[in-house]
């Protein structure tokens, strides 16, 4: 009796102490949802359909703080430092991921709705999961670009007609736009190193009209200023109906991944990890790719964007920060 | 009279306390910053990140075009500002009650959206204005380009200016010019000899803070000069933290210790300039009689002359932003665009609880802060002026500490600073933020105010037993009412668009407005910017007129001022 009772103790000792992916789904639920809320500090955007859905479902509030880049990482680690966590949840570029995973501010966590994405995007330690990637491609005015003249390789960006009406956020001070040039060339994607820097040099001697990110890059496609632009598909589902459309090129499209994670210490550790389930499950990634068009990694989802099913969507590697400023200035020798 | 020294000493500490534990957390965490090894605000000693921006080759031509555009966005804002005000409030011009708002107008536009409107007026391949002015042959205009970003930052900040000079003109006595004119000087004559010098305080007030805000200023220099490939300071920092995922703020903030520097001097140079403030005096004991000028047969073309600029510099921005808020997407005015009209970006922002939460926090922070920022602003613009010792010297320069760092850093120092307090993600933390970065809003009108007021009236009122406090409230406050409204305005209307703390410090459910635009300037959903945006001109147009009403009552209720 003893030794049964003892067991008993153990047992309920061994679950209190256990860490929240060892819990079942329906104690999952239940503790979230004493818990009431969830922080979400998230670098991507227009992700309010999701939120709510979360909280249709569970009845657990998911409340989103939008996270610029630049402010990201000094406000998971001030607050880490300082012992006032107050994001539970952390999306972001897997870059800066992992750096806040290597600053320990991350807690490990396996989601098994994680099983439905690719190998891959598992990180071995179980801190992040990689669920989209953030395309890049030649986005066009559909109004303005005849269709014969609609690009077919990256390289037709140097062709002088475009001079002066290119949109493109400014490869000297834009993160994943240098990740993105510099992963043309690591790809080879135009057969030689020599052809990749005569890309580049086309590019900028086409004097591309420069915006600070891609959320300003749209804008002027749309209106006519420019034609032609390296921006985002996604924009043709947020902006519709403005006249974009994507270039459908010979070569691959290929983006920065985008990954989620959980915050050590986060103040709701029990609606953290039930949030990043549902956020990784089908419907939100159908949520996700639908009315805000991102690409997401969830095993048969796309964005509602005619052709996008077809492409080679590739992950572009990571890059330290190192080696992002040594190519922005490069970059930005070459653009001036 | 050692008791009143005493006393002086007391309160000009206190004021450096209050003060000074406003302002100088956020800059002493980012000069630690500066100073320290790895990414956070503390580390071990290091002059590396200075070594490594001001060693950077590119700096010099950036800090060209920064002093170009710097002085000439103030001198832009200045100059105009000095003739609005000087038509609004000592001639007989039409229009009056117009031509009085419409320079406050660009303040209320959060600025990516002013400036995004003028590059769809005036961008070299199809801005509205530029089809209009290459179908009547005239050529075209680039917005992209150091003059058109000089152009743009001038209009931006003129409220700024418009509103110090304004506090300085409504407390200027006529009879000085007349005075003139009896004497056989001409009206140009008067003006340079009498009417300017008599401003120098609020001039040179005006362009002090005109320049601190377009060397701190980033809208304009990225919506503007990214595509012309013109840097400034800002942009400059921006690639600076924007390039890697881990920024480095202590490397953004030794650049950003050099526009402090900069702004050191303007205050000190300001307090050199206007030392002898008894030359300045024009509300003394004599009577004061701020009367206007007649015009003459100018007065009506001159009106319609300024109305037609004015709304062309400010309306048509605003008019755009209208247009884009019943668009679905951007597109140049025509047949589609009108066939495409829709409501879609309205009823989002009007039935998004998250808009209007950050719609409530907007007002009580515009409204709260603004109040406080006065209160505190009143007692240390007194002590500045009146007191002239190193001890309000120090206050002054602290004035200014958190306004001088540029606004893409400032909020990474005050969110280092709290969060290591209880303050952090509390509507506090964000009211004491906009209040310690934005003094000079109110600091510089009320300085200038009070140097035209002479210190006889208060000697006056202290020999006829009234105590400080008395004579304060019954003298000096109701003198000085132009220079209080002008500060509250100019605070009311930041706070409604501020985003530089904000975009920091705003945690959910405190949310405002400015961080609303910000996430729709992301998404690219322009429509949404242009709504919010029309909603915030609506909301600080409201509070503008509300202050200008409780202005006009206390005035009423308090001693004749003429």
């Amino acid at each position: 009796m003893l030794r049964r009772l003892l067991a008993v103790g153990v047992l309920v000792a061994l679950l209190a102490a256990a860490p929240v992916w060892a819990q079942s789904s329906e104690g999952l639920v239940s503790r979230a949802q004493a818990e009431g809320q969830v922080e979400f500090y998230a670098n991507i955007t227009a992700i309010e359909p999701i939120l709510e859905a979360f909280k249709a479902k569970y009845g657990v509030d998911a409340l989103y703080t939008r996270m610029s880049t630049t402010n990201f990482a000094p406000t998971v680690l001030t607050e880490h430092q300082t012992g006032r966590v107050r994001g539970s949840v952390l999306q972001g570029p897997v870059p800066l991921l992992k750096i806040l995973k290597d600053a320990g501010v991350l807690e490990p966590y396996r989601s098994p709705a994680a099983a439905a994405y690719p190998e891959w995007s598992q990180d071995p330690d179980g801190y992040i999961q990689v669920f989209g990637i953030e395309y890049v491609a030649i986005i066009y005015n559909k109004n303005l670009v005849a269709p014969e003249d609609v690009p077919t390789s990256h390289m037709d960006l140097t062709d002088p007609k475009w001079r002066g009406r290119i949109v493109m956020p400014d490869p000297s001070g834009h993160a994943t736009t240098v990740q993105w040039l510099v992963g043309l060339k690591e790809h080879n994607v135009f057969g030689s190193e020599e052809a990749w820097w005569s890309f580049v040099r086309g590019l900028a001697a086409n004097q591309p009209i420069f915006v600070a990110s891609f959320g300003p890059t749209p804008g002027p496609i749309a209106s006519g200023e420019a034609l032609i632009g390296i921006s985002m598909p996604k924009y043709i589902v947020t902006l519709a109906p403005a006249p974009l459309d994507w270039a459908r090129v010979k070569e691959p499209m290929f983006g920065t991944t985008r990954g989620i994670a959980i915050a050590a210490g986060a103040p709701h550790p029990h609606a953290a990890a039930l949030f990043v389930d549902y956020w990784l499950s089908r419907e939100a990634q159908e949520i996700l790719a639908s009315e805000v068009g991102e690409y997401v990694l969830h095993e048969g989802v796309y964005p509602p964007i005619d052709g996008i099913d077809q492409a080679q969507v590739l992950p572009l590697r990571d890059m330290t920060d190192e080696e992002l400023e040594y190519w922005a200035q490069e970059l930005g020798r070459i653009f001036r | 009279m050692r008791s009143g020294n005493w006393r002086t000493s007391v309160s000009v500490g206190v004021l450096i306390l209050i003060v000074g534990g406003l302002t100088l957390g956020p800059a002493l965490m980012l000069l630690v910053g500066s100073f320290s090894q790895g990414l956070g605000a503390v580390g071990a000693f290091t002059l590396d990140k200075y070594a490594r921006v001001y060693g950077d080759p590119r700096l010099t031509q950036v800090l060209s075009n920064t002093a170009i555009f710097a002085l000439g966005s103030a001198i832009l804002a200045t100059g105009l500002a000095l003739t609005l005000a000087y038509l609004n409030f000592r001639t007989d011009i039409p229009f009056r009650s117009i031509l009085h708002m419409l320079p406050i107008v660009s303040m209320m536009i959060p600025h990516l959206a002013f400036a995004a409107s003028w590059a769809l007026l005036l961008n070299p391949n199809n801005g509205m204005l530029n089809l209009l002015l290459r179908q009547l042959g005239l050529g075209s205009i680039n917005v992209y380009s150091l003059p058109g970003m000089v152009f743009i930052e001038g209009l931006l900040d003129l409220p700024v200016a418009y509103l110090v000079i304004v506090a300085a003109m409504a407390s200027f006595d006529v009879s000085l010019e007349e005075a003139s004119w009896v004497s056989g000087r001409s009206r140009s004559a008067t003006w340079w000899r009498i009417v300017l010098p008599m401003l120098r305080p609020a001039i040179l007030a005006a362009i002090t803070l005109v320049m601190i805000r377009s060397l701190s200023a980033f809208a304009v220099p990225s919506v503007l000069g990214l595509p012309g490939r013109v840097e400034v300071l800002t942009t400059f920092i921006y690639r600076l933290i924007s390039v890697g995922f881990v920024p480095d703020y202590g490397r953004a903030a030794a650049v950003g210790i050099s526009v402090l520097g900069v702004a050191i001097v303007l205050v000190y140079l300001y307090r050199y300039l206007t030392a002898r403030s008894e030359q300045f005096v024009t509300i003394s004991g004599k009577g004061y009689r701020p009367t206007v000028t007649s015009l003459g047969r100018w007065r009506w073309p001159l009106g319609f002359v300024v109305l037609l600029l004015g709304i062309v510099l400010i309306a048509l921005p605003v008019l755009v932003l209208a247009y884009t808020s019943f668009i679905p997407y951007i597109m140049v005015p025509g047949a589609e665009a009108f066939r495409q009209l829709t409501l879609r970006h309205w009823e989002h922002v009007l039935s998004d609880p998250l808009s209007l939460r950050a719609l409530r926090n907007s007002v009580l922070l515009a409204l709260g802060g603004a109040t406080a920022g006065i209160v505190l602003s009143t007692f240390a613009s007194y002590v500045i002026v009146r007191v002239r010792t190193r001890g309000s010297a120090v206050l002054e320069t602290l004035t200014f500490l958190s306004y001088s760092f540029p606004g893409l850093i400032i909020g990474v120092g005050f969110m280092w600073l709290f969060a290591r307090t209880d303050l952090y993600g509390t509507l506090w933390s964000l009211l004491i933020g906009y209040v310690a970065t934005y003094l000079p809003y109110a600091i510089r009108p009320l300085t200038s105010t009070f140097i035209q007021l002479s210190k006889d009236l208060e000697d006056a009122s202290a020999v006829s037993g009234a105590s400080w406090l008395r004579t304060f409230r019954r003298v000096v406050l109701p003198l000085t009412l132009p220079g209080i409204l002008s500060g509250w305005t100019l605070m009311v209307v930041m706070f409604v668009r501020e985003l530089d703390v904000s975009t920091v410090l705003a945690r959910p459910g405190t949310e405002v407005l400015s961080v609303q635009v910000f996430r729709a300037v992301s998404d690219a959903l322009w429509g949404r910017v242009a709504a919010l945006g029309i909603i915030m001109i609506a909301i600080s147009t409201t509070l503008v007129l509300l202050g200008n009403l409780v202005a006009a009552r206390f005035n009423r209720l308090g001693p004749a001022r003429r």
